[in-house]
């Protein structure tokens, strides 16, 4: 028995047939903040996904451990239930449903020994618009209708800060933000973790690292993790490219093409 | 001469809709001459009138040709009127029921029972002319504001049949509440209600009303509700469909009068093999009136509705604005929802919008908010609410809002189990 909060192992996953992961390895500990970075199509979303259970990402091989339990057969609400928490990369418009109302339903679900009233969740929901500075606003409107990029990512980490995770993966979180939004949405982050947070940030860009520091660095190239490291490895990337790093693993000529060409001139 | 035979026989067959049973009803509630004379031309028509034809605009897609009328029995007269307090008998508010208003009231029935809803206008209005059972009449003179709402609860036995009538008249100025309940326990067998509401708002006046249909699950209930609008007048509507095993609702809003207005709202949620029919008319017939019209229904499960609605402006009526709007969310797979707008404008200096959705639940909003810790059932209670959100938001009675949350919440939540023929 190990401490691990998260363990996947050998993990492979098809969508409409295809495989998308071919044996992803991957082990988290309780405190640690770690870096998926890969180019567009390696398969860094599907892993989130997978990960909170969406429907229609099929496991063909492989486990994934959550604090020693296989999670696979879970739904996705008993994941969450569990402490899993996913920032989405395009946070879903719900019409007609609060975000208020959303979240207090969200938070009494998820903390079934702890129900709070309106009025109650209503204090604690101003405790994390403050420590986020959040428009309070935000929260009597529709979920993510209407709302701009930046607010729907806000949106996100207040639901986090809400729901307290244990595990949090933030499926590039960073896309589509300004700078200005960027330091505020990455200052929420960091405001939440903590010795009892694993956070996984999945990223294209190295830009959203230099505002949340990861204690690791790993790089998915055509569903599998080519590569392991620290902080320097971002940097690496962020000169060099995805391509370079292909090579030196030993993808094929096919991959590298398919990285070639997902990334254009980028390379 | 009736045979011996045939008299036994009577003892133990409890009466069907006949025109001797029309006879009898009559007679029970010891009506004048002229009522009996109305109610049989009434069933004259009735056993001479073909069932509506599906092919016609206004039944399409309900298919009653095969109704069998046997399977009910005459309707046991009941009265349900709401109590007036003193203060408003004093001021000259009157609510009779049909039996007290055909002896105290003669006049205002005469001038006001079927003037809006002819009984010849199909063959459920002339059963219901024929079986009128449970008739209210209520008149409230200029003026008058009656703050509290007026409620009145029908009722019907497992294989029975009742005829409530519902004639509102208020006078210019004058303010009413007036809510319909249609309930009943779930019987095993078949029970039919044949319904007519008629409205009138004289100038100045505001009306609004509130039908709530939660019959038990055997119930085949036909409505016929038409509001008049004269100068300056408000009616608003609610149509609300829960229960029943058929419900098919004609709502119609006449604008007679310049400077009138018509909210209309309907609420459906149809389960198991619920079938609901809505017709709905938005009649602009003169200068600078306004309709605004929102259905909104749910489905699940292998249930059915239609949904088909007509703008008519006519030639005159400039200054109209209309506005209809049908939603539709579908749970499952195997449920189907039809809508069908209709515009009709004779006049040329008019503004009407009509649209129709009928969607799907999206599994992309049930799996964000199952991401968030939230059972499915739940999320899609969330997602209906917010669904129904707008219309609900605009029901003034806040009685009414909170038990109709509470439906919504059941039968998302509910398996019905119970089938039931139609």
């Amino acid at each position: 028995m190990t401490d691990a909060m998260l363990q996947i192992e050998d993990l492979h996953v098809e969508v409409e047939g295809r495989e998308i992961l071919r044996g992803v390895n991957l082990t988290i500990n309780k405190g640690e903040i770690h870096a998926i970075m890969g180019p567009n199509g390696s398969g860094k979303s599907t892993l989130a996904y997978v990960l909170t259970g969406r429907p229609g990402y099929e496991v063909t091989q492989g486990r994934v451990l959550y604090q020693g339990d296989d999670i696979l057969d879970l739904a996705p609400d008993e994941r969450a239930k569990k402490g899993i928490f996913l920032a989405f990369q395009y946070p879903t418009e719900v019409p007609g449903v609060s975000v208020v109302n959303f979240l207090r339903t969200a938070y009494n679900a998820v903390h079934p020994d702890e129900q709070k009233s309106a009025m109650a969740f209503r204090m604690y929901l101003q405790e994390k618009i403050d420590l986020l500075e959040i428009p309070t606003e935000l929260v009597d409107r529709y979920v993510n209708q209407g709302f701009s990029g930046g607010e729907k990512k806000r949106n996100e980490i207040l639901q986090m800060a809400v729901l307290g995770p244990q595990l949090a993966v933030m499926d590039e979180t960073d896309s589509g933000l300004d700078i200005d939004a960027l330091k505020h949405v990455s200052a929420g982050v960091n405001k939440l973790a903590g010795p009892d947070v694993g956070i996984v940030l999945i990223t294209h860009y190295q830009r959203l690292l230099n505002y949340i520091r990861p204690h690791y660095v790993h790089v998915l190239m055509a569903g599998r993790i080519v590569k392991s490291g620290g902080f320097e490895l971002a940097e690496r990337l962020e000169a060099e490219g995805y391509a370079g790093i292909g090579k030196e693993m030993g993808l094929s000529e096919e991959d590298l093409a398919e990285v070639q060409d997902k990334e254009g001139a980028k390379v | 001469m009736r045979n011996f035979l045939e008299q036994v026989k009577d003892q133990f067959t409890a009466d069907k809709l006949t025109r001797e049973s029309v006879v009898k009803l009559s007679d029970q509630l010891d009506e004048p001459g002229w009522l009996v004379e109305r109610r049989l031309g009434a069933f004259d028509l009735f056993d001479k009138l073909d069932l509506p034809d599906p092919k016609g605009e206004e039944w399409r897609y309900t298919d009653v040709r095969r109704f069998d009328f046997d399977r009910f029995e005459a309707p046991v007269p009941t009265s349900s009127t709401p109590a007036l307090t003193d203060d408003l008998v004093a001021k000259g508010v009157v609510v009779a029921d049909f039996n007290s208003a055909a002896r105290q009231h003669q006049d205002l029935l005469r001038e006001h029972f079927f003037t809006e809803v002819p009984v010849d206008e199909h063959k459920f209005t002339a059963l219901h002319g024929a079986f009128l059972s449970d008739g209210i009449l209520l008149y409230v003179p200029p003026g008058v504001e009656i703050d509290v709402p007026l409620e009145v609860w029908r009722n019907v036995e497992g294989g029975g049949s009742t005829f409530p009538h519902t004639t509102v008249v208020v006078d210019e100025q004058a303010v009413v509440t007036f809510v319909d309940r249609f309930k009943s326990d779930d019987y095993a067998a078949a029970s039919l209600c044949a319904s007519v509401v008629e409205i009138e708002a004289r100038r100045g006046a505001t009306v609004n009303y509130i039908s709530l249909q939660e019959w038990g699950r055997n119930v085949h209930h036909f409505q016929t509700q038409r509001f008049t609008g004269y100068r300056d007048s408000t009616v608003r509507s609610l149509a609300v469909n829960l229960g029943s095993a058929f419900s098919r609702a004609q709502v119609e809003s006449v604008l007679k009068g310049e400077g009138s207005f018509s909210e209309m709202l309907g609420l459906y949620f149809a389960d198991s093999n619920q079938h609901f029919a809505q017709r709905t008319l938005q009649s602009h017939d003169a200068e600078h009136t306004t309709s605004d019209l929102l259905y909104k229904g749910a489905l699940k499960e292998r249930s059915r509705s239609e949904y088909s609605g007509l703008i008519k402006v006519s030639k005159g009526a400039q200054g109209t604005d209309a506005y209809q709007a049908n939603r539709n969310i579908v749970l499952s797979e195997d449920a189907v929802a039809r809508s069908i707008p209709q515009l009709e404008i004779e006049a040329n200096e008019v503004r009407c919008t009509h649209g129709a959705t009928v969607a799907p639940v999206e599994e992309e909003h049930i799996f964000y908010l199952m991401s968030r810790g939230i059972d499915r059932v739940t999320a899609q209670k969330l997602v209906v609410f917010g669904f129904f959100g707008d219309v609900l938001d605009r029901i003034r009675l806040g009685n009414v809002r909170d038990e109709l949350a509470q439906a919504i919440a059941l039968k998302v939540e509910g398996e019905q189990s119970l089938e039931v023929a139609s």
